[in-house]
């Protein structure tokens, strides 16, 4: 790579991005001028919260006016029953509703035709109860006349006359659609606490005790990191990460899709791939370029947001601007941050024909990382071993804790982050390089898009096997059909009821469609779904495999549920089916559980899906990308990642023997023995001479003994191996890739590809 | 000097399904000389010349240009040709001098040279007033003298016009046909598509007529009127089109069917 052209495409294109006013504005104006726009926003908002006054009406207020402990004072509620006195009940004006107003005869009449003025008239509402000041003066005669007098046996509460006179409840209406009542009803609750407490006092002195009687001692609290420090830590530790990561992607964005698809539309680069810069030249030219502009824009955004919320926050009690640390962290952080992103928006750009198709990627980009960077802020998430494996919530908990101050549990996992962060930066580099070696990116053109031409398309070009985008939308198809039907089919009672939904969702949803593409959008259905006999020695083959990964498979799934602890209704769910299981036919869950998803599931991703990915030039990508697939469709994360891992070895069988058969073999023995183990009871180890030196029992269920680890792993490596000795059947766009690479390195003409 | 064999190039759209762009082309242009591609819109002329240019890669058949082959030694071939399309391929936010001098340093010019070679460069091609004009502040006639000092900034042994008056007005590309006149007195081996017959006639020393990505017809303007017995070039090449569109229209529709 000649650093020269990669220095000069860089000089050009920053140059370039700063003689742009759209650019200039979003990096540099926007954050300026957004965050003391934002703060000055709130303020308004802090003051219409704070300085608008309530209204409540009271109903039954009369009968409270002269009572003991007053609530009223005059046309308010009483100021020394608000923690700001004057201001507060300033903030809640009452207004008592004459006697007779609502008198209707039940209860539900009445609170429907307050109901009807809440919030329309007033911000909410606080019924007394008709008789609620003689209740409660009778209450206060019981208590006096219960003083002195020992408590009778049993009793903790009640007066000595063994039964307290009943007070019923005042009640207060409000509505939490209105942001208004919402916020009466706190203040009233708050003043109606208060209140409470000093009726308790006042029945206290009556009866002859001291009011602290109500309170006898108060809790204090000792906040080893200061009120001030760890409320704004708390705070500042949610927002700057999610921040740096946001505007690391949209300040990659833009300029992403203005150097790319922006330069395709204007026709430069095409001039450019004809210039001696190579193609990887002109990448990183354009990645440092979109890089830089990345980190200035999150920069810009941390320094501003700092420095609006530190003068905003000044002036609010128990609060501060973020840890003095911080601007070490997130500048550590800001350049991994910004390669990650700015490597994904350069392939998206590079696969954009025009800045406005360029445009319509960012929601999608948006979509999947914003979960990513938020879903970490949740309270109760911390930075563990599994948290730190998921890409950007794995950097995103870091960031928060260092920033919390917890160094020791950062650097526990920093090792990890970072490698995961650095395998992320480079997929994404190498899948933006690859996009710019694609003619077929490079040089989309816009095409007409009618319906009718391109069903006319699907089935005139008709290839053997399917097209990358036909076997990923039949992927996105049978994700989408089962999550629709997991979603609407309630969950079956008993065995069969099971047996039936894994039946309709096997042949149904994942089976028919892959089945209805094959016929339909390939010239060649028996070619797609490898309907072919392999090498005879395979399916032992792929037996013995099965038998001799399963430890593993079971080992591994102990360590993704280590790693990402099951929640606990999923829990119950997997206990409940292992009940199921336990109790059911043998030949019918066998058939249910294994049979049917290993014919059903292989035809669709070994045969279908990953045909289609298999156009994609590399087949070990195209195993990849089909094993996602095969996890993503299964329930939840734990089970999608064993199921992604097992979807690799399936993928490789199919790959390597160009047939589906082998790959059905081990998937049904692999669901067999699953579904066996369950039948492994302590009982039946000891009833079968032999059995307890394969498996022990455990809390977990039955496990295997080490021996057993250690044959399975060297079987399973040797047949691994002796699968690598075969050559694979390789597809037309396999040959042709090689082809291309096989030119470019040995200096053959692709004239005889 | 350019030689093209068995050039072929395949692609898939919605419209045309499977279709072949290029169709075993294979001719020679030499130093010198102009080598003009003549044919109608879809013809294969702009494909072709983006395999000349490497930005395509054939599907089979081998191109050389100089010697280097276009798909074993792209890089050497990017060094030895000045590619001109008819979009002009001009940076909206960059003045024309730091536009000739951008790519003056990526075809590796020391910049003492490259300064020096600049100024007469904007001095031939009268673009002085224009030196520190942006690109999106230039009119069409302007774009393309950019253009061409940008092509032929570092002196490339092959120039490759593709289209490039398309848009021009009359005057404008006057000069700019005789710029290319120009280029070819001073040895330069140049590749010039068009579909305006007269400009062909005017220019080229050898043509080849182009039509669904084969060529119809290859020679000197004179042996191609010989051949076919025909004195206007556009008459010629009408015929040509349309003979060839009656023999191979049901058999392309076969071919996509």
């Amino acid at each position: 790579m000649n650093l020269t052209n990669v220095r000069l495409i860089l000089a050009r294109e920053v140059r370039d991005q700063l003689r742009d006013r759209r650019t200039l504005f979003m990096i540099f104006v926007l954050p300026i001028l957004l965050y003391p726009l934002l703060g000055t926003a709130y303020f308004q908002m802090i003051q219409f919260r704070t300085q608008n006054a309530m209204t409540v009406l009271v109903v039954g207020g009369g009968q409270l006016v002269s009572a003991p402990t007053p609530l009223f004072q005059g046309p308010q509620f009483c100021q020394q029953l608000f923690a700001d006195g004057s201001r507060g009940a300033n903030l809640l004006t009452l207004e008592i509703a004459p006697e007779g107003q609502f008198a209707n005869d039940t209860c539900n009449d009445q609170a429907a035709e307050i109901g009807r003025l809440v919030p329309k008239k007033y911000d909410a509402a606080l019924v007394f109860p008709p008789d609620f000041a003689q209740r409660l003066a009778a209450y206060r005669t019981a208590i006096r006349d219960a003083a002195g007098k020992p408590p009778a046996a049993g009793s903790t509460s009640q007066t000595s006359s063994g039964k307290n006179p009943e007070i019923p409840r005042p009640k207060i209406i409000y509505t939490t659609v209105n942001e208004r009542s919402l916020l009466a009803c706190t203040r009233l609750t708050a003043v109606l606490d208060r209140w409470t407490e000093e009726v308790g006092k006042t029945n206290l002195v009556a009866g002859g005790m001291p009011a602290e009687a109500v309170r006898p001692f108060a809790v204090e609290s000792a906040n080893l990191a200061g009120q001030s420090a760890s409320k704004s830590v708390n705070i500042w530790s949610r927002i700057l990460p999610v921040l740096l990561l946001l505007w690391a992607m949209t300040g990659a964005f833009y300029p992403a899709v203005d150097l790319c698809a922006g330069e395709k539309e204007r026709g430069t680069l095409e001039t450019l791939l004809s210039s001696p810069a190579e193609r990887s030249e002109i990448v990183v030219g354009k990645l440092l370029t979109i890089m830089v502009f990345s980190m200035v824009t999150a920069a810009l955004n941390i320094v501003s947001v700092g420095i609006t919320g530190s003068l905003i926050f000044r002036q609010m009690e128990n609060f501060g601007g973020p840890p003095p640390l911080a601007v070490l962290w997130l500048t550590l952080a800001v350049v991994p941050v910004a390669a990650l992103f700015s490597a994904l928006c350069l392939a998206l750009a590079a696969f954009a024909r025009s800045t406005k198709e360029g445009q319509y990627y960012l929601m999608p980009l948006m979509m999947l990382s914003l979960p990513m960077a938020v879903l970490p802020m949740s309270p109760g998430v911390e930075l563990t071993l599994g948290n730190s494996l998921i890409p950007i919530s794995g950097l995103v908990l870091l960031l928060k804790t260092l920033l919390e101050g917890s160094y020791m549990q950062a650097l526990q996992y920093l090792p990890v982050v970072l490698a995961v962060t650095l395998a992320a930066c480079w997929l994404s580099v190498r899948w933006a390089v690859e996009q710019f070696n694609k003619e077929s990116v490079i040089f989309r053109e816009s095409e007409r898009f009618a319906v009718g031409l391109w069903l006319r398309h699907l089935m005139r070009d008709r290839e053997p096997t399917p097209s990358v985008a036909e076997g990923l939308f039949c992927g996105a198809m049978i994700l989408v059909l089962s999550f629709v039907f997991r979603s609407s089919v309630a969950p079956p009672s008993g065995f069969e009821g099971f047996a039936r939904v894994t039946l309709v969702l096997q042949l149904a949803v994942i089976l028919t469609p892959a089945l209805l593409m094959a016929v339909m959008l390939t010239s060649s259905p028996r070619q797609t779904l490898l309907l072919r006999l392999p090498r005879w020695k395979m399916i032992p083959a792929a037996a013995v495999l099965a038998l001799a990964m399963h430890p593993f498979i079971i080992g591994l799934n102990q360590l993704v549920m280590y790693l990402y602890p099951i929640a606990p209704e999923m829990k119950r769910l997997v206990d409940d089916l292992q009940t199921k299981f336990a109790s059911a036919d043998l030949g019918l869950l066998i058939l249910c559980v294994a049979v049917v998803p290993a014919v059903c599931e292989e035809l669709a991703f070994r045969g279908f899906i990953l045909s289609g990915c298999r156009s994609l030039g590399n087949n070990r990508r195209a195993i990849v990308v089909s094993a996602i697939l095969f996890g993503v469709t299964h329930g939840f994360l734990q089970q999608s990642i064993n199921a992604g891992l097992l979807g690799l070895v399936l993928g490789y069988l199919a790959v390597k023997s160009g047939s589906l058969l082998p790959g059905i073999v081990f998937h049904f023995l692999h669901n067999s023995m699953t579904v066996l183990s369950a039948k492994i009871t302590p009982e039946l180890i000891e009833r079968i001479p032999g059995l307890g030196l394969l498996v022990q029992p455990t809390a977990e269920g039955p496990a295997y003994q080490w021996p057993v680890y250690l044959f399975g792993g060297v079987t399973a490596l040797a047949l691994l191996g002796w699968f690598t000795w075969f050559p694979e059947a390789r597809s037309a766009e396999e040959l042709l890739q090689e082809a291309f690479e096989h030119t470019a390195d040995d200096g053959l003409s692709a004239a005889n590809v | 000097m350019i030689e093209v064999q068995g050039l072929t190039k395949h692609y898939t759209d919605l419209r045309r399904g499977r279709f072949v762009a290029l169709d075993g082309l294979s001719f020679r242009a030499l130093s010198g000389q102009i080598y003009g591609l003549l044919g109608p819109n879809g013809a294969g002329k702009t494909t072709a010349l983006r395999i000349l240019s490497t930005v395509l890669r054939p599907t089979l058949g081998t191109a050389r240009v100089n010697g280097c082959d276009v798909v074993r030694q792209p890089s050497q071939v990017r060094r030895q040709i000045g590619f001109i399309s008819a979009n002009t391929g001009i940076y909206d936010r960059m003045t024309a001098w730091e536009m000739v001098e951008y790519f003056g340093r990526l075809h590796g010019l020391p910049k003492a040279e490259l300064a020096e070679r600049m100024e007469l460069l904007f001095e031939r091609l009268k673009m002085n007033d224009i030196r520190d004009l942006l690109g999106a502040k230039m009119s069409t006639g302007m774009r393309q003298k950019v253009s061409i000092a940008r092509a032929i900034v570092h002196d490339p042994p092959v120039l490759i016009f593709d289209e490039a008056t398309a848009g021009l007005d009359v005057l404008v590309a006057r000069a700019l046909l005789s710029r290319v006149a120009e280029l070819r007195e001073s040895g330069k081996c140049i590749i010039f598509s068009t579909h305006i017959m007269r400009e062909a006639e005017k220019l080229c020393d050898r043509v080849a007529i182009m039509h669904r990505g084969q060529i119809l017809a290859e020679g000197t303007l004179d042996e191609l009127r010989r051949e076919h017995s025909e004195q206007d070039l556009e008459e010629l090449f009408f015929q040509l089109i349309s003979r060839h569109e009656q023999d191979h229209v049901p058999a392309v529709q076969q071919e996509t069917l």
